[in-house]
């Protein structure tokens, strides 16, 4: 069942009321690798997230990470089993400090979780805002803070929801510098995106959903030539 | 406890059970319309209904008058000081977090009810204006109880028609489902919320104008009908205003059934462990609201 | 600066140990009321401070502990210190078993089931009359321990106190507020936020367990509508609310502001102090959501652990 896969979702449906979010979904994540996901609007790329994460139950599919099954989790064992996500609406702890928002996250020892929540801000230059906090922050800055928060439990799959959005091009290009970094480590990441041009340059592999079903998937090349692709952006 | 139900004792109770149900619809139906409409939580709906029976029982002290037809005065009376309290106090916390509106709430109530102990003392009143039972058959039917359940009614089925065929009415109901949408097409959210929360007292204070009839009336009343609106709304879902009916009828016959069995002291903790009971096992209510 | 303020505050714990040798006895009953509701805004300030599930019933554990309290006292001849502390496991108890299921309800839920709590309660404690005396109230032997409940309600000031502290200094503290600013965040990220709720509410619950049994002796007398008043729960919030909630020193703040103003202005008019209260919680709601400390923490950009 493992079979070197990291993330298997099988048949996976999920319905709100008389609205089918995600339709019969399965897919395959390897590790080592940047997978997106794009889709227009409502076609249950974020309602996907939840049910990996534990946020939703799903009716019927199954998930697995590392070959253990993990639906039907509560969302912090999801997480403590090495998932991690950042949302489409930024949810920092606006109350906290920046150095809180990760210290808070981590169970490690205080000089161990200090370190490498110093090291984090270093990464993305907030070093000198930890104090502040976040909810002062600007929304680049809490952006930022949100992907690093992340970081801090060392997560072997990312899940990131909209990274690009409202961010400016500077900070992006930092981001996907980090993301590709990331994917260096080792680590997996699949992000739902909208900035097309974020996704065929950053995703190895992207997977589209149009009414919650998965309506193709292969490298970017591939994705921007299909027709039921364009079709579902574009026309219908 | 040896005590032979007969079927007359269960019909007598269930009679009762729906009689005082009617009640608990209406009151709990203005309460489910601002937590519909605003997403508030009304910690002072038992308060508003406070304020509608010592207002029968004034104008029957004073007027001397049949105090059913206080409810001409009352309800148009609270329906402004619930749009008062709105937008005065409340609009501000309708777009901040829940626990706002909890707190917020809750300093009203208490602030009200002492000024009510202040001007009406904490003397217990009454109105003895209808006692006494229609006979039918095997069961008693308390005259009072039976005015309260047409009156109760007849309100609860005047708001239904009101929300389904009204342009306000279901501007109001297309608030609840979305205000965001609502605004969209072109209605003023805030004028709704106004209109809901006046409603909403109305309908709370018509509930106190009934039970001044057949309780005692004092300051702190109203409490125990905040909490029984809630849980009303919780049987029947929150924001689900068919809901609300079903659910009082059904909190009721729950009570009286429970007074058939144990003391009742006891009964009335039932109504609390009701609450708790279905707020685990079926949090969008029995009929399915919306969850949260 | 520190430690000018750490010395100031010894020599003012100094001052109020050795306050029992030259105090009235009206004197020592203030100062020990005043140590009783410092105690009680700190409990409440753990849970519905740090956590944001506000607690409305927070004045049963409080009642519970005087009962359980005054119960060993009157009919078992424990002593009242060992009494009061059982009176504070008993309130754990009661937390146990209430918050298990009310905890696991979003956070208005939970509000309108503690809203239930009191009427329980006092349905409850005049079932069991013959346990509790029912509606006639529990009478303890005489006993004149003015001084005594002093230092120990003092003493339980200062361990409610020092645990708001070590808790809202400490990660554990930081993981409680996770779950007022964001449980989907919070549980996203690993927290186990029913968990950490459930040790909120328990922690919470303990020290007015402790302080109603205290009270039950100081009293000699209880009675369901004594120890099971709405108005307890309410001055725990408003003091809370307007001293500054979520923080360490503001229920202290809060406290001594309010019970001072109370005892000396408006005591002899209970309605008009009860609005009083009621305005403050719609002002602070409104104005000042932070309460004192919050507006001082903004304007002389103190820590947030202050």
């Amino acid at each position: 069942m493992h079979d070197g896969h990291l993330l298997e979702i099988r048949d996976l449906t999920k319905r709100f009321g008389g609205v089918v979010a995600v339709n019969r979904c399965s897919l395959i994540l390897t590790p080592g690798k940047i997978y997106g996901l794009i889709g227009p609007n409502g076609s249950g790329k974020t309602t996907l997230f939840n049910c990996i994460t534990g946020l939703e139950r799903r009716d019927t599919g199954e998930v697995f990470f590392r070959g253990e099954r993990i639906d039907g989790l509560k969302p912090h064992q999801v997480a403590r089993r090495g998932i991690g996500r950042t949302f489409q609406i930024i949810r920092v702890f606006p109350e906290l400090t920046a150095l809180e928002n990760l210290l808070v996250v981590t169970r490690e020892p205080f000089e161990v979780a200090h370190r490498r929540a110093q090291e984090l801000l270093r990464f993305v230059t907030l070093d000198g805002l930890e104090k502040e906090y976040a909810g002062n922050l600007s929304y680049g800055q809490q952006k930022l803070l949100e992907f690093i928060r992340v970081l801090m439990r060392d997560p072997e799959l990312i899940l990131l929801d909209e990274p690009a959005a409202g961010v400016n091009r500077t900070l992006l290009n930092d981001l996907l510098a980090a993301i590709t970094r990331l994917r260096d480590q080792g680590k997996t990441i699949l992000i739902v995106e909208h900035d097309m041009k974020v996704v065929m340059g950053l995703c190895e592999r992207i997977f589209v959903l149009d009414y919650g079903e998965k309506i193709a998937e292969g490298p970017p090349a591939a994705i921007q030539g299909d027709a039921r692709v364009v079709e579902a952006y574009f026309g219908r | 406890m040896n005590v032979i139900i007969t079927p007359v004792m269960v019909g007598q109770v269930i009679i009762s059970g729906l009689l005082a149900g009617a009640l608990y619809s209406m009151v709990a139906l203005g309460l489910s319309l601002i937590y519909g409409v605003m997403r508030v939580i009304n910690i002072a709906h038992g308060t508003l209904l406070m304020l509608g029976a010592y207002t029968t029982f004034w104008w029957f002290r004073l007027l001397g008058i049949n105090p059913y037809l206080s409810l001409l005065v009352a309800l148009p009376l609270m329906f402004f000081v619930g749009m008062v309290l709105q937008r005065t106090l409340v609009t501000r916390v309708v777009d901040a977090p829940e626990l706002s509106s909890l707190l917020l709430t809750f300093g009203i109530s208490i602030a009200l009810v002492n000024v009510a102990q202040l001007t009406f003392t904490s003397d217990v009143r009454s109105v003895e204006f209808l006692t006494g039972a229609f006979l039918v058959g095997p069961f008693a039917l308390s005259k009072s109880r039976l005015v309260s359940f047409a009156f109760a009614v007849t309100i609860s089925l005047l708001a239904f028609w009101f929300l389904q065929k009204t342009k306000l009415g279901k501007a109001i109901r297309a608030t609840s489902q979305s205000s965001e949408v609502a605004m969209v097409c072109g209605i003023n959210v805030r004028r709704i919320h106004l209109y809901a929360f006046g409603i909403a007292s109305a309908l709370a204070s018509a509930g106190g104008s009934l039970v001044a009839v057949m309780v005692a009336i004092q300051p702190e009343m109203g409490q125990v009908y905040t909490f029984k609106s809630f849980l009303v709304i919780v049987l029947g879902g929150a924001g689900n205003y068919p809901g609300a009916l079903l659910g009082g009828m059904l909190l009721g016959l729950v009570e009286q059934l429970a007074s058939l069995f144990l003391t009742t002291q006891l009964s009335e903790a039932v109504a609390y462990v009701l609450l708790v009971l279905v707020l685990l096992l079926r949090p969008t209510g029995l009929l399915g609201g919306r969850a949260k | 600066m520190k430690w000018a303020i750490g010395v100031a505050f010894v020599i003012g714990l100094f001052l109020l140990a050795l306050y029992p040798v030259v105090a009235t006895g009206y004197g020592i009953r203030f100062m020990l009321q005043l140590f009783m509701w410092v105690a009680l805004a700190q409990s409440w300030n753990l849970i519905s401070g740090l956590t944001g599930y506000v607690s409305f019933g927070h004045v049963a554990f409080f009642g519970t502990g005087a009962y359980a309290a005054g119960i060993l006292v009157t009919k078992h001849g424990w002593h009242w210190g060992a009494a009061s502390l059982v009176g504070g496991v008993a309130a754990v108890i009661l937390a146990l078993v209430i918050g298990y299921p009310c905890l696991r309800l979003k956070g208005p839920y939970f509000a309108i089931a503690m809203l239930g709590l009191n009427e329980v309660m006092r349905v409850l404690v005049s079932y069991f009359e013959g346990l509790t005396g029912g509606g006639s109230g529990l009478s303890l032997p005489t006993l004149h321990a003015s001084g005594q409940i002093y230092y120990a309600m003092g003493v339980a000031a200062l361990a409610a106190t020092g645990v708001a502290h070590l808790i809202i200094t400490s990660r554990v503290g930081l993981r409680f507020m996770t779950i007022r600013e964001d449980e989907i965040a919070a549980e996203a990220m690993g927290i186990n936020t029913a968990r950490y709720r459930l040790y909120a509410f328990l922690l919470s619950a303990f020290v007015p367990g402790v302080v109603g049994g205290l009270f039950a002796r100081d009293q000699g007398y209880i009675e369901p509508i004594s120890v099971f008043p709405l108005l307890t729960t309410v001055t725990m919030i408003v003091m809370v609310l307007f001293g500054g909630k979520g923080t360490i020193w503001g229920p202290v703040l809060g406290a001594v502001t309010l019970f001072v103003f109370q005892e000396l202005v408006w005591a002899r008019f209970l309605y008009l102090h009860q609005i009083l209260f009621g305005a403050i919680i719609v002002v602070v709601v409104l104005l000042m959501p932070k309460g004192i400390l919050g507006i001082l923490q903004d304007r002389y950009r103190l820590p947030r652990t202050v």
